[in-house]
């Protein structure tokens, strides 16, 4: 049986993507992406982290497209992103500029400047909340209103306030290795593609832009044993960093004559982690070393376990899968991971019916043989 | 004033600022545009606490313009949708660039909205600060 080229479904394609906006209307309702923008934060912060672009607006319009499905509006994203020309590049962003909203540590009760809890869930009763059925505009002012009455009465700070570092005090004690600056120029995994054994940039780069999910549950993986890495998370942070970039023309580059651009939102994560080195005397000694975990947005459950899968990768000696800078970093990719296993369901005509042809003529070699 | 720093201030600022300063050049001088206000990408790299080394966290939506003012070219850089914005950063570049008399006059508008700036931040963190932590230990 010879293959057969088919072609057509055009009219079909056409109606199914009429049909896909009539899904998205049919309900006579629409969402303003601004109430998007102001309602949904950690989707937001979610989809702007997988995609590895920082816009509120453009993550809160994906996901209007997208109808609230996380892999679309990833590839919307992704897809967009690569229609536009990308001009700057941005000066070093130090962590330690980070104006803090929420700090904690689960290593120290204590810790200079003390534990700013923020906005979080971590304290809530995990109940529906039946009221929000009938929130009404009216309940939502009075409500801020009286927030901000409540904050009146907080007297400000003379200055704003930067926090230090909770490691920096244990690098002081001696407890940790102080590393000097490397400012080895970064490799940009979206300019060019990863090779193996890869470098520490790329492993941030892919693990920041990883699916929260497939992040979460690598880390997660590591811990219940699949691993060998058991870290204390040393410092959550959440807060916003600002950015500057460089005159594109100016021979002389001056810091004082950089553009502030702006700033963005991160959640940012050590944790520290227990191993055992050699000393001078060839004996073994208990020591700490960090994992690192950051990505755009709110979302600490990812930055937490991508500060596991980092100190995994810093250690490819154990056996582990999640030691295996291959397999975590192939497979942690929304758009390469949904897309490789949403293309099963797209036309295979040609190749299942090759695979049809050998069982058939197996079946047949085998009732020949019989008869 | 120093692009670093009135450029933070302008941005940090609600955007009122900057209106209010283009808007004296524009009605002066011919401001002529070079670059529309168009989006584009920075790519941001951070130096990660660990190891102290650097990467690429990813990139962040700007909105771009360039004005020409008396041969000068000014340009203005800001993160998100900001078209209006944009420009009128680039207008007020382009001003310095060519030490328009009218910048020695902005520095104490500059200052003074540095410091209000400050003082919302300020009172922002000291409002924040309402969710720290007071550790008691107990008694067992």
């Amino acid at each position: 049986m010879g293959y057969v080229p088919v072609k057509g479904g055009t009219e079909a394609i056409d109606a199914s993507i009429k049909r896909l906006k009539y899904e998205r209307l049919k309900g006579n309702e629409t969402i303003e992406i601004q109430t998007i923008m102001s309602t949904m934060r950690g989707m937001i912060d979610q989809v702007m982290s997988e995609s590895s672009l920082y816009s509120p607006f453009l993550a809160a319009l994906a996901i209007k497209q997208a109808e609230g499905s996380m892999e679309e509006a990833v590839f919307l994203m992704r897809a967009h992103r690569s229609t536009l020309p990308r001009p700057y590049y941005s000066k070093t962003v130090e962590p330690e500029t980070m104006l803090v909203e929420r700090r904690i540590s689960a290593s120290f009760k204590d810790i200079p400047g003390g534990q700013l809890l923020g906005a979080t869930y971590d304290y809530t009763h995990r109940l529906l909340d039946f009221d929000l059925i009938n929130e009404s505009s009216e309940s939502i002012q009075r409500w801020l209103q009286n927030y901000q009455t409540e904050l009146q009465q907080v007297d400000a700070f003379d200055e704003v306030k930067y926090f230090p570092k909770v490691v920096d005090y244990l690098r002081d004690e001696g407890l940790f290795e102080n590393h000097q600056e490397d400012n080895t120029v970064p490799k940009d995994i979206t300019k060019q593609s990863l090779q193996f054994p890869s470098t520490r940039s790329e492993r941030l780069q892919v693990m920041t832009r990883g699916q929260t999910g497939a992040v979460t549950s690598l880390g997660y993986a590591s811990l219940r044993g699949y691993g060998q890495v058991h870290p204390t998370v040393g410092e959550v942070r959440v807060g916003a960093v600002p950015i500057y970039v460089g005159h594109p023309n100016e021979m002389e580059q001056n810091t004082e004559d950089e553009f502030y651009i702006g700033e963005i939102t991160v959640t940012e994560v050590e944790s520290f982690v227990p191993t055992q080195v050699k000393n001078a005397n060839n004996e073994y000694e208990l020591q700490f070393e960090i994992g690192y975990g950051i990505c755009y947005g709110q979302n600490e459950t990812k930055a937490i376990a991508m500060s596991i899968l980092d100190q995994c990768l810093e250690h490819p000696e154990s056996n582990f899968p999640t030691h295996d800078e291959e397999f975590v970093l192939l497979h942690i990719d929304s758009v390469e991971s949904t897309g490789f296993i949403s293309h099963l369901k797209l036309p295979h005509y040609v190749t299942f019916q090759s695979k049809l042809d050998s069982v058939r003529q197996v079946k047949k070699e085998v009732q020949e043989v019989e008869n | 004033m120093k692009r670093r720093r009135r450029t933070e201030i302008l941005i940090q600022e609600n955007g009122q600022l900057a209106k209010k300063l283009s808007a004296t050049i524009i009605d002066a001088y011919e401001c002529k545009e070079i670059l529309e206000p168009q989006y584009g990408l920075t790519m941001i790299k951070m130096r990660e606490s660990a190891k102290k080394s650097l990467f690429y966290i990813g990139e962040v939506l700007i909105t771009e313009a360039k004005v020409e003012i008396s041969n000068c070219i000014g340009i203005g850089i800001v993160v998100g949708v900001e078209d209006e914005l944009a420009k009128q950063l680039a207008i007020i570049d382009a001003a310095y660039k060519a030490e328009l008399p009218e910048t020695i006059t902005w520095r104490d508008q500059l200052i003074e909205a540095e410091k209000q700036n400050t003082k919302e931040r300020a009172k922002k963190q000291a409002e924040l600060f309402k969710t720290k932590v007071s550790f008691e230990t107990m008694e067992v």
